[in-house]
């Protein structure tokens, strides 16, 4: 018993190292750093313990307010319609017959294109001056937009740009689910007469939920991460209607150079939105089984 | 042919190949003098002529040079995480003038005299107000005193006006020297949304907004500081002086500029002018671009000249230029292969060639030579002419702070977010508490009401 609890440990401890050394010593090192301002003199860093003041300058940066704010906005309607989209392409192409696999590659298409080229193919189609978007509207008589410029529906751009960009994440999942429900529950609701609607709402929702869940957690997460989108197609602007938290902290903590007042907005930004998605996948969790 | 034969003829064939491979090989290194150097560089509208000049230098010399090109923020920060390194992996950093004083101050550049005493600017060569020297006792920028010459300025980028000169005769319009001489004249020549009269940038970035609207300010007498030379870092961003440089250019976006103002990136600015959307743009110069017939529909048709004034005071723009220095942290045969290209970049023949791959020089002989009385080069005169009105923009380590506040303050103002002065309020108050938190003295104005 003792050799295997030894080997049992033994064999458990490159993982533990490397998880250490990779995770938790760098969130210490950021916590460290958020105690202190740094300042470069002769070549040379120099510490300074400010104590809980970067934390304090928080509530008063206008960045991040906003960043945690559109974040959350962005978060919340991305994954929300993806989920919707992703959901409905699947259970679309499930019934289809032919062209089937053809299908399934154009929807998974967008997910395949790394988001430096997907921004620069936005920015493009979003020009004011010379987008295919303000074309066409000014070839049906319209007046061109100003999707990235104005204040109101930059966000709502951006916002449009990734639901095209992960739907097909969400879509692929659900789809994988979908196609592995048992087929005599459907079998027997046919039987017993019950009508499409019944069938999604009482039979598919249910059985999906599990699926629904981890798509919801894990697109959550890479929401709250956005950066590439936010970066090539408005920087941020105008003013700070698109400023996203992984945008606000890029630019404290590597642009202005302020590792400490960056490191305690990384640290703040993490327990917000940890706390969030735990609320929201403990809430998904209690709910789905009774929907 | 036999199998034999076929085999003969491989292997003769094989080792001709091979033994041509190798003379190649071991040529290379029989005609370079300097060990390979690595240039950190952003990617800029001169940076094609820039790369040509480079690949120049390589052929004439032998010596290899090699690019490392980035977004402006992005070079910026390679540039920061190379100096506080054991060992940079670049020998030559291209420091943007809104950030040099950072690595000079934080102590990261070797003095180029202390590498080589007998190095020095040439003659021929801006000193772009002092930038390229550093009194390290003092603590700052100054060829006088303790002063050393620590960078060579590798492109002269200022705010130049640019406009169309065919629409200009067929108007029967003159140069305007002022911003109401020119409001006059876009407003004549504002055609939406055909063409605008003028297109400025207004987007938020890590220098942009705020280095354009620098000519504006600066030719009302307003500005960011009072005076950063003399030490006197009294927050003037409010002042009426000021206001009235915003003013100016909210009224040419309003009234004759393009309706994304806030929106528009420098590229969106020189891709106005070389569609022809634009009659107007200040943008640093691009001039190979536009005669470019690949690149533009405006060819031959557009003309240079120094920014505009107000009537009380005279034309200003914002030294936007870029150094090249040395780290400390390299070992000395890439300090010397540096110091190498930065003595055949000075040269009038790089120089020349420079300008003729449709970049600036940062040559005054070259500017004001023969070559500016060609039509090629008629960009020149506006260039020689305005670099006497540049200023340098930031002589403090927390620019790039300071830059975050002015840069969404002045773009909210732009896109309508923040009323003015309420945006010129805010950002003297923050910009205040920044200069306060370093040690400064920076005592405010009364706010604009």
């Amino acid at each position: 018993m003792k050799s295997d609890n030894f080997w049992r440990y033994a064999t458990l401890a490159p993982a533990v190292i490397l998880f250490v050394l990779l995770t938790i010593l760098p969130l210490f090192n950021l916590l460290a750093l958020s105690f202190h301002d740094v300042e470069w003199l002769n070549r040379e860093a120099v510490w300074e313990w400010v104590g809980a003041r970067n934390y304090a300058r928080l509530p008063e940066d206008t960045l991040f307010n906003a960043g945690i704010l559109n974040t959350i906005i962005f978060a919340v309607l991305a994954v929300a319609f993806q989920m919707v989209l992703g959901f409905w392409l699947a259970l679309m192409t499930t019934r289809v017959t032919r062209l089937r696999v053809f299908y399934r590659a154009v929807f998974i298409l967008p997910i395949l294109v790394p988001g430096i080229i997907i921004g620069a193919i936005w920015k493009l189609m979003y020009s004011y001056d010379f987008g295919v978007i303000n074309q066409t509207i000014m070839f049906l008589g319209g007046n061109p937009v100003d999707w990235l410029g104005n204040p109101n529906l930059s966000l709502m751009s951006v916002i449009i740009v990734d639901v095209w960009h992960w739907t097909p994440f969400c879509f692929l999942l659900m789809l994988a689910s979908l196609e592995s429900l048992p087929t005599d529950i459907f079998e027997a609701a046919e039987i017993d007469g019950a009508t499409k609607g019944q069938v999604l709402r009482h039979i598919i929702l249910p059985l999906m939920m599990p699926a629904i869940i981890v798509t919801f957690i894990f697109r959550m997460i890479l929401a709250f991460k956005v950066f590439d989108e936010i970066y090539l197609l408005t920087g941020g602007g105008p003013g700070t209607s698109t400023e996203v938290i992984s945008f606000t902290i890029y630019r404290r903590f590597f642009t202005e150079d302020q590792s400490g007042y960056g490191s305690a907005m990384s640290l703040a930004t993490i327990a917000v939105i940890a706390t969030l998605i735990i609320l929201a996948s403990r809430f998904a969790t209690k709910k789905g089984p009774e929907a | 042919m036999t199998k034999k034969h076929l085999l003969g003829e491989r292997l003769r064939f094989a080792s001709l190949l091979a033994g041509t491979a190798m003379a190649a090989a071991l040529a290379a290194p029989v005609l370079a003098e300097e060990a390979p150097i690595t240039i950190v560089i952003n990617q800029s509208p001169w940076f094609p002529g820039f790369q040509s000049v480079v690949e120049l230098y390589e052929e004439t010399t032998g010596n290899t040079v090699e690019l490392d090109v980035n977004p402006f923020a992005g070079s910026l920060e390679k540039q920061r995480t190379a100096v506080r390194t054991d060992e940079s992996p670049f020998d030559l950093l291209i420091m943007n003038a809104g950030f040099f004083v950072e690595f000079y101050k934080g102590g990261f550049m070797d003095a180029l005299t202390d590498i080589d005493p007998e190095f020095k600017l040439s003659d021929e060569i801006y000193d772009f107000d002092e930038s390229v020297c550093w009194d390290a006792t003092a603590e700052t920028v100054t060829c006088g005193g303790d002063g050393k010459l620590t960078a060579i300025p590798v492109n002269p980028n200022i705010l130049i006006m640019h406009y169309r000169a065919d629409l200009y005769e067929e108007n029967g319009l003159e140069v305007p020297k002022t911003w109401d001489e020119l409001m006059a004249n876009a407003q004549v020549l504002n055609d939406q949304p055909k063409i605008y009269g003028i297109s400025q940038r207004g987007q938020r970035g890590a220098f942009d907004v705020t280095y354009d609207v620098f000519p504006y300010i600066w030719s009302h007498g307003g500005g960011i500081f009072k005076d950063q030379k003399a030490g006197d870092f009294t927050i003037t961003i409010n002042s009426p002086e000021t206001l009235a440089g915003m003013e100016t250019y909210l009224k040419l976006a309003s009234e004759v500029g393009h309706p994304s103002t806030a929106g528009q990136t420098q590229t969106n600015v020189i891709q106005n002018m070389a569609t022809g959307k634009a009659a107007h743009i200040q943008s640093v110069l691009a001039p190979g671009l536009f005669d470019d017939p690949n690149q533009s529909a405006v060819v031959g048709n557009v003309n240079y000249a120094a920014t505009p004034a107000s009537k009380d005071f005279p034309a200003a723009t914002p030294l936007g230029h870029w150094l090249a220095g040395v780290p400390k942290n390299v070992p000395d045969d890439r300090k010397a292969a540096a110091l190498a290209f930065l003595t055949w970049f000075q040269t009038p023949e790089a120089q020349e060639a420079y300008a003729r791959a449709g970049s600036a020089p940062v040559s005054r002989a070259v500017m004001e030579g023969p070559m500016s009385e060609t039509e090629e080069f008629r960009w020149m005169k506006a260039l020689s002419e305005a670099i006497p009105t540049a200023g340098l923009t930031f002589l403090i380590p927390e620019a790039s702070q300071v830059l975050a506040v002015t840069e969404l303050r002045f773009n909210e103002a732009i896109g309508g977010q923040l009323e003015l002065k309420e945006a010129l309020n805010t950002a003297a108050k923050e910009i205040a508490k920044i200069m306060t938190d370093a040690g400064y003295d920076a005592p405010m104005l009364d706010e604009l009401k």
